[in-house]
């Protein structure tokens, strides 16, 4: 009697285990993913926004078909390699990088497991190895960059003040996308009679002392998307209106701030764009080594008018009719 | 399984930085912050030799006479210069930020198509196939105990057993017609060899250089240390070395069950709560045997 029960519960079990094992082959359009993203950020976060609304559009829904598991590096290496491993570990259908460190890291644990990764807010994927000299994937990667449209960001400077003669950036040193950034100002700034002044700062302790020397040399100051600079932007313009010295955003969030206008970036468009490339991937239509990294296709013009009246700046009129969006306040930083 | 390999991997590479503080913080008594400078440097010599085609098993040594040399810098202003011990250790550590810097070229250097320590056309002859998915893990352990048992040799010779001495009497050691300054410096270049050569085995498995990597590399250090030694106390046949290398593969082992179970925003929280947790315990068993005794 006793052994009848026994295999009865053993029957019991074995045909769970064997009906949960049919669940799982006929749910073919579930999908995992994991993304991997390297701190906490406003621009990083709407780059995330911006993927899943992609995916969604593309009926691959947070909920129904789709699981996330999302991460967060708190801006620490060894914890992207540790997440990037636990991803590989879980066999996730889609690794999702988000900044380069995390894109990098990503790949290197998928090399052997061969999961495809996407990658978003990656300025320059080339000298990251993420892509080749021709922009062409290295392996199953591949993603969106954020690479900042810095002629269209001189051209603007030069039409809102014809007088400025140098423009100041603020950069932290550790991070590789603002450095590649500087150096593309660097080499374009000449075409339209500007110079360049940098102030290189390692934390955000350095931002006043740096602000205060560089807005003493310079007629106006531009951001990059630096993660440091960027989440003391309400310190910085502070000090420059004070001091009367207009600053330029580098995307939509930070005019919404008080920049004075941008030729930008907005991240969440990127990661809509991002999602998409991913979708296809997911639903097997590419291969994600058979599409070359993309970057976003026109930057937009942002413009706050509060900010110009504080510093009494006109903004010629034909350039706010073209705008994207204006601003007529200045938001309070979350 | 993967999960478990991961944890030994970064647990090991992390063992030898804990070996480096255990030196430092344990023998020397000395609180020293150079690490969070040259784990990084480490990791930055290994990126510029590797993408200039040195091979990487060359990395090693050299990683490690550039850390020596970083521990040589903090000894020369603390002993000749008179700085305080934790003020040498900041100075250092400020200034290797630039050298570091200064070495990669960049802030960012990937080694993806380069070779490595762990991936090399003469690991994958020497390896059969079947084994071919834990060469990562097999070079680790082997750098590891190879590490490990250097180090428990030196500490048995005559300059390892002055270099105990200082941290407990400093006193025997002048007695011993020794200047003990100069054993304190011996003994940072070796920690820092040790924390350099660790920043040299990440970098190579992680494939990737990146300035901030050294930030928090002395917390994990201390912790390792602190778990080891305190969960260990009472094992006398235990090294104190196998204990530190030991603490820091726990260590590990506690951040990615912080990392699995929880939201990514609480996992310094949770960390903190299993160090302590450890720490705890371990005291209690302490408590007890004095009531024994």
């Amino acid at each position: 009697m006793k052994t009848k029960t026994t295999a009865k519960v053993l029957g019991a079990a074995l045909l769970t285990m064997a009906l949960a094992g049919i669940t799982t082959v006929y749910a073919e359009d579930q999908y995992t993913i994991g993304i991997e993203q390297f701190a906490e950020h406003g621009s990083l976060d709407n780059c995330r926004e911006g993927f899943l609304e992609g995916l969604k559009e593309e009926g691959i829904e947070e909920g129904k078909n789709l699981t996330v598991d999302y991460k967060n590096a708190a801006a620490d290496m060894g914890t992207c390699g540790q997440i990037s491993d636990k991803f590989a570990s879980d066999k996730v259908d889609l690794m999702v990088g988000i900044a380069t460190p995390s894109a990098q890291s990503l790949y290197n644990a998928a090399l052997e497991k061969e999961i495809p990764v996407i990658y978003t807010a990656v300025t320059d994927p080339v000298t990251a190895e993420l892509a080749d000299k021709d922009g062409n994937p290295v392996g199953e990667i591949t993603g969106t960059s954020d690479k900042l449209p810095v002629k269209q960001q001189l051209e603007m400077i030069r039409q809102i003040l014809p007088e400025a003669e140098s423009i100041g950036i603020m950069y932290t040193t550790s991070e590789a996308n603002s450095e590649s950034a500087v150096k593309e100002y660097e080499a374009l700034a000449e075409d339209y009679d500007f110079k360049i002044e940098t102030a290189g700062i390692t934390t955000t302790a350095d931002i006043p002392l740096a602000a205060q020397t560089l807005m003493e040399k310079v007629d106006c100051m531009t951001n990059l998307t630096d993660n440091t600079v960027v989440s003391s932007l309400p310190t910085i313009l502070e000090m420059a209106n004070e001091a009367g010295i207009p600053v330029f955003g580098s995307e939509i969030e930070q005019v919404k701030l008080g920049c004075l206008a941008a030729e930008g970036l907005d991240y969440v468009e990127l990661g809509r764009q991002t999602g998409k490339m991913a979708a296809q991937v997911l639903k097997g239509e590419k291969k994600a080594s058979e599409f070359p990294f993309e970057t976003i296709e026109e930057a937009a013009f942002y413009v706050n008018t509060a900010a110009a009246e504080n510093l009494g700046i006109e903004i010629p009129e034909e350039m706010t009719d073209s705008a994207a969006e204006v601003f007529e306040e200045i938001a309070e930083a979350k | 399984m993967d999960f478990f390999i991961t944890i030994i991997e970064q647990g090991l590479i992390y063992g030898i930085l804990a070996l480096g503080v255990y030196i430092t913080y344990k023998i020397l008594d000395f609180p020293d912050l150079t690490t969070d400078g040259s784990f990084p440097l480490g990791a930055a010599v290994t990126a510029a030799l590797i993408s200039r085609g040195v091979n990487p098993y060359m990395t090693l040594p050299i990683a490690f006479a550039a850390g020596a040399l970083a521990g040589v810098c903090t000894g020369l202003i603390h002993v000749k210069g008179r700085v305080r011990d934790l003020l040498s250790g900041i100075i250092m550590m400020t200034a290797l930020w630039t050298i570091n810097l200064r070495i990669a070229g960049t802030s960012n250097v990937p080694l993806f198509s380069k070779e490595t320590i762990f991936k090399n056309s003469f690991l994958e002859k020497l390896l059969p196939e079947a084994v071919q998915p834990y060469g990562t893990l097999i070079v680790i352990v082997i750098l590891a105990a190879v590490t490990k048992l250097i180090l428990d040799f030196y500490m048995k010779s005559k300059s390892g057993f002055l270099l105990r001495a200082v941290g407990d009497n400093e006193k025997l050691v002048t007695a011993l017609a020794r200047d003990q300054g100069n054993v304190k410096i011996l003994g940072l270049a070796i920690a820092n060899g040790l924390v350099a050569l660790s920043g040299c085995i990440f970098c190579q498995e992680e494939r990737v250089f990146e300035i901030s990597m050294g930030t928090g590399a002395v917390v994990i250090g201390l912790a390792s240390v602190i778990i080891g030694t305190s969960l260990f106390r009472n094992m006398t046949f235990m090294k104190a070395t196998t204990a530190v290398v030991i603490g820091s593969v726990l260590y590990k082992a506690c951040t990615a069950v912080a990392m699995r179970n929880f939201e990514p925003q609480d996992m310094k929280l949770i960390t903190a709560a299993l160090f302590l947790i450890v720490l705890l315990i371990s005291m209690e068993r302490r408590k007890k045997v004095k009531i024994d005794a």
